[in-house]
C-alpha cells in the first residue's frame, strides 16, 4: 500500500475542504431556506384556512341577521335587550289592572339580578322581581288581569306564583266589594348588551 | 472517468521517440525526436508544453524477455513479495521488469498464469525518462509494444487460439504471440540500429514458430493463425509462402481496415502508422507495467490530485446541485404561499364586504339569534291561569261542603315544562266534630282533585286533626244540629301540568 503523498497535496485537500464546507454550507443553507418557505407556506395555510372559516361563518351570520334581526329589533324596542325599563313595567301593571276593572295594586320591584345559567344560556340574562298586590273581587279578577298584562306589556315576563287569600275569612256577600287579595310574583327579564355587561 | 483521460503517448525505440497526443475521439501526433542531443531539447520543449498530462512510454526494442509462470494463488502483499521475488529470480538486476496475471488454471491447485517481462538492456530509455522526471511528468508506465499490439487485435476482434502477429514497422519486424488474446512471447528482428531486414520474413515467422513449440509455448499440433500488418506491404510476398504450409493460416492486415478499427482516419494511419499500436493502448488500463515504483512516483501524485480535484468538484457540483435543489423547491414554495396569500386576501375582502353589512353596536349574531329564541321561549312558558282555576272549580263544585280559604301556585323555572307547584287551603262547612267523617269528605274531594286533567300529585299538607301518638289530642263532641261547630280546616299540594305547544 502507497501511502499518499501529503507534502504536495496540501492544495488539493484543501480545495476538498473548502468544496466541502461550501457544499455543507449550502446545503444547509438551503435547507433552511425550504424550511422557512415550508413553515411560512404552513402558516399561510393556516391563515387562508381561518379566512374561510371566517366567511363561511360571516356568510352563516348574514344568513342568521337576514332572518333574525327583524325580531331582534322589535325585542330591542320592547325592552327586552338593553337597560331595564321599570317605569314600563309599572306602567303596564297599572294599565292591565285599569283594563280588568279592578280596584287598583301596589307593587314592589326588587334589584335586578342574573338569572340562573340554565335559563340564561350563557346570554346576559337578568331578571327582576316584582310583587304585585292587588284586590280582587272574584278570582276570575286574576284571570282577567293576567290577560289584560299580556296586553299592556311590551317586556318579556313570567309569572312566577300567585296567591288568592281572603284576609278577613268573611262569607261571600253578593255585593260589588272586594274580598279578596292577590298577590303575584312576576319576573321581568332583560338581556344586558355588551356595554351593559361590562359596566355590571 | 475516460471522458476526461487525456494523456501522452510514447513510442520508444533506441533511435528516436514519437509523441502523441490522445484524448477519446481526438489525437494528435506531435512529431518523432532522434536520440541526440538537438532530438531531447526538441523533446524536452514538447514534455514541458504537456507537462500536466499523464505519459504512457510504449517501447520497441530487441533487448526484452518474456517469461511464462505459474505461481501459487495468493493476494494482497503476499503476492507483491512472491511477485519480487520472482523477479529478481528470472531477471537478476533489470530495472525494467513487470508481471502481469494473466489467468488462474483451471485444474489443480488453481494456480496463477503469469507473464513475467523484462527490457534486460534499456540503457537507451534513461535520457528520456530524465527528460520526464526533471519536468516531473506524470509517468503512467512503460509497456512493451507487444501489449499495445494485443489491443490491436482485440481492435481487430480476431479471437484465434493461436495467434501470431508480425508487424513490419521503422524497418523492424516485430513477431508476437498471443495464446487466446493474451500476450505470450514477442521478439524484434531487425536490429536497434539501422539495419537491413531480413530478406524472407515467412522464413523467420517459420522460424520462430519453431521457437515456439520448442519451448512448449506453441502446442505441436497446434496451427499457427498469421496476421500481416506492414503498411509499406513488403509483407504482402510472404502471405502465398505461408499459406503452403498447412501449420499456418494468415490474413493480410490492410491500412483501410486497421484505421476503420481504430476510428481514425485513414490518411493519418498512412502517414504515421507508428499510432496505430499507440492508438490501439491509449485508452486501455495498463496490465504489465515494467516501470520500477521510484519512475511512477510523480504518477502516484498526479493520480492523488486528480483524484482530490475529482472528489472536490463532484462534492462542489452535488452540493451546488442540491442547494439549487432546495433553493428551487423553497421558491417554489414561496409562489404556493403567495398565491395562498393571494387567496386569503380576496377571502378577508369577501369577508370585510359582508362585515360591513353587519349593523353596528350590535351583539354577535349568533347571540342575538339566542336571544330572540330565549324570548321566545319565555313567552310562551306562561301559565294557564284559567286552566288551573277550571280544574279546581270544577272539583270545588262537586263536593259543595269544601270552601276555598285560600290558593296559590309557583312556577320557578319558566323554561322547563314541569307543571306549577299549587297549594290549596281550605275548610269543611259544616263540621260536626267527626273527624272520621271529615277525612273521609276530605279524601274525596282529593280523589275528585286527582282526576281533574292536569292535576297530578295532590296531597295532603296539613289535615283537620293530628291524631299521631307522639302528641297530645283534645276536643269536643258536638250534636249534628249544633249551631257553631270549629271548622275542620286542611291544606292540600298538588301538581298541575299544563299541556303547552
Amino acid at each position: 500500500m502507497i501511502r499518499p503523498p501529503f507534502a504536495i497535496l496540501k492544495l488539493p485537500l484543501l480545495m476538498l475542504l473548502t468544496a466541502l464546507l461550501l457544499a455543507t454550507g449550502g446545503i444547509l443553507w438551503g435547507q433552511r431556506q425550504a424550511h422557512n418557505a415550508e413553515a411560512a407556506l404552513q402558516q399561510q395555510n393556516t391563515a387562508l384556512n381561518q379566512a374561510r372559516q371566517q366567511l363561511d361563518r360571516s356568510r352563516q351570520q348574514q344568513r342568521l341577521l337576514t332572518t333574525h334581526l327583524g325580531d331582534y329589533q322589535t325585542l330591542v324596542a320592547r325592552g327586552f335587550v338593553g337597560t331595564e325599563d321599570r317605569l314600563a313595567w309599572i306602567e303596564a301593571v297599572q294599565l292591565a289592572n285599569r283594563d280588568a276593572g279592578l280596584y287598583g295594586l301596589g307593587y314592589r320591584l326588587m334589584p335586578r339580578t342574573a338569572s340562573p345559567s340554565s335559563l340564561a344560556q350563557g346570554l346576559p340574562l337578568g331578571q327582576t322581581r316584582m310583587t304585585l298586590t292587588f284586590p280582587l273581587l272574584v278570582e276570575t279578577d286574576l284571570v282577567r288581569f293576567l290577560d289584560a298584562l299580556k296586553t299592556r306589556a311590551s317586556g318579556v315576563y313570567h309569572v312566577q306564583g300567585c296567591r288568592l287569600s281572603r284576609p278577613d275569612n268573611t262569607p261571600f256577600e253578593a255585593a260589588n266589594h272586594p274580598h279578596l287579595q292577590a298577590e303575584c310574583d312576576l319576573l321581568w327579564f332583560t338581556v344586558a348588551t355588551t356595554t351593559e355587561a361590562r359596566h355590571e | 472517468m475516460i471522458m476526461f483521460d487525456h494523456r501522452l503517448l510514447l513510442f520508444a525505440t533506441p533511435r528516436q521517440i514519437g509523441v502523441l497526443d490522445w484524448r477519446p475521439g481526438h489525437m494528435h501526433w506531435l512529431g518523432e525526436f532522434s536520440a541526440d542531443a538537438e532530438g531531447l531539447a526538441a523533446f524536452r520543449k514538447i514534455v514541458i508544453r504537456h507537462a500536466h498530462l499523464p505519459v504512457l512510454l510504449v517501447a520497441d526494442t530487441v533487448d526484452e524477455d518474456y517469461r511464462s509462470e505459474v505461481l501459487p494463488h495468493v493476494q494482497g502483499r503476499a503476492r507483491d513479495e512472491l511477485l519480487a521475488r520472482k523477479l529478481k529470480q528470472v531477471f537478476r538486476n533489470t530495472r525494467f521488469t513487470g508481471a502481469w496475471r494473466q489467468a488462474r488454471e483451471t485444474t489443480g491447485r488453481r494456480d496463477d498464469r503469469y507473464l513475467l517481462a523484462a527490457l534486460p538492456d534499456a540503457e537507451w530509455l534513461t535520457p528520456w525518462l530524465s527528460v520526464l522526471h526533471r519536468e516531473h511528468v506524470p509517468l503512467a508506465g512503460i509497456t512493451p509494444l507487444a501489449l499495445a499490439y494485443q489491443h490491436l487485435l482485440e481492435k481487430l476482434r480476431e479471437q484465434s487460439a493461436h495467434t501470431l502477429l508480425a508487424c513490419r514497422l521503422n524497418n523492424s519486424l516485430r513477431l508476437s504471440y498471443y495464446h487466446n488474446g493474451l500476450l505470450r512471447f514477442s521478439r524484434l528482428i531487425g536490429g536497434d540500429t539501422p539495419a537491413q531486414l531480413p530478406g524472407n520474413a515467412a522464413d523467420e515467422i517459420a522460424k520462430t514458430q519453431l521457437y515456439l513449440s520448442g519451448q512448449r509455448i506453441l502446442p505441436r499440433e497446434a496451427r499457427l493463425h498469421v496476421l500481416l500488418l506492414d503498411p509499406s506491404g513488403q509483407l504482402d510476398s510472404a502471405q502465398a509462402q505461408l499459406n503452403a504450409d498447412p501449420a499456418f493460416s494468415t490474413r493480410l492486415i490492410d491500412m483501410s481496415s486497421l484505421a476503420r478499427a481504430l476510428r481514425i482516419p485513414d490518411d493519418f494511419l498512412a502517414a504515421t502508422p507508428e499510432v496505430a499500436p499507440l492508438a490501439a493502448i491509449a485508452g486501455e488500463t495498463l496490465k504489465l507495467n515494467l516501470a520500477p515504483p521510484e519512475l511512477l512516483q510523480h504518477h502516484i501524485e498526479f493520480r492523488w490530485r486528480r483524484g482530490l480535484h475529482a472528489a472536490a468538484g463532484i462534492v462542489a457540483v452535488l452540493g451546488l446541485g442540491l442547494t439549487a435543489a432546495y433553493w428551487l423547491h423553497a421558491r417554489d414554495l414561496d409562489d404556493q404561499a403567495r398565491q395562498l396569500a393571494q387567496q386569503y386576501q380576496q377571502f378577508d375582502a369577501r369577508y370585510q364586504a359582508i362585515a360591513r353589512t353587519f349593523p353596528t353596536q350590535l351583539m354577535a349574531p349568533e347571540q342575538l339569534v339566542q336571544t330572540v329564541n330565549l324570548a321566545r321561549q319565555l313567552g310562551q312558558a306562561q301559565t294557564d291561569v284559567t286552566a288551573l282555576f277550571s280544574a279546581i272549580g270544577q272539583s270545588l263544585l262537586a263536593t259543595p261542603d269544601v270552601a276555598l280559604d285560600s290558593l296559590g301556585w309557583t312556577d320557578e323555572s319558566p323554561a322547563a315544562n314541569g307543571g306549577i307547584q299549587v297549594n290549596l287551603d281550605a275548610g269543611l262547612s259544616p263540621f260536626d266534630g267527626n273527624y272520621r267523617a271529615a277525612m273521609r269528605r276530605i279524601e274525596e274531594f282529593m280523589r275528585t282533585l286527582q282526576a281533574m286533567p292536569g292535576v297530578y300529585n295532590v296531597t295532603l299538607r296539613s289535615s283537620p286533626v293530628n291524631a299521631d301518638s307522639s302528641s297530645t289530642l283534645s276536643g269536643k263532641t258536638l250534636n249534628p244540629d249544633a249551631a257553631s261547630a270549629p271548622a275542620a280546616r286542611f291544606s292540600l299540594n298538588l301538581l298541575f301540568r299544563e299541556a303547552r305547544p
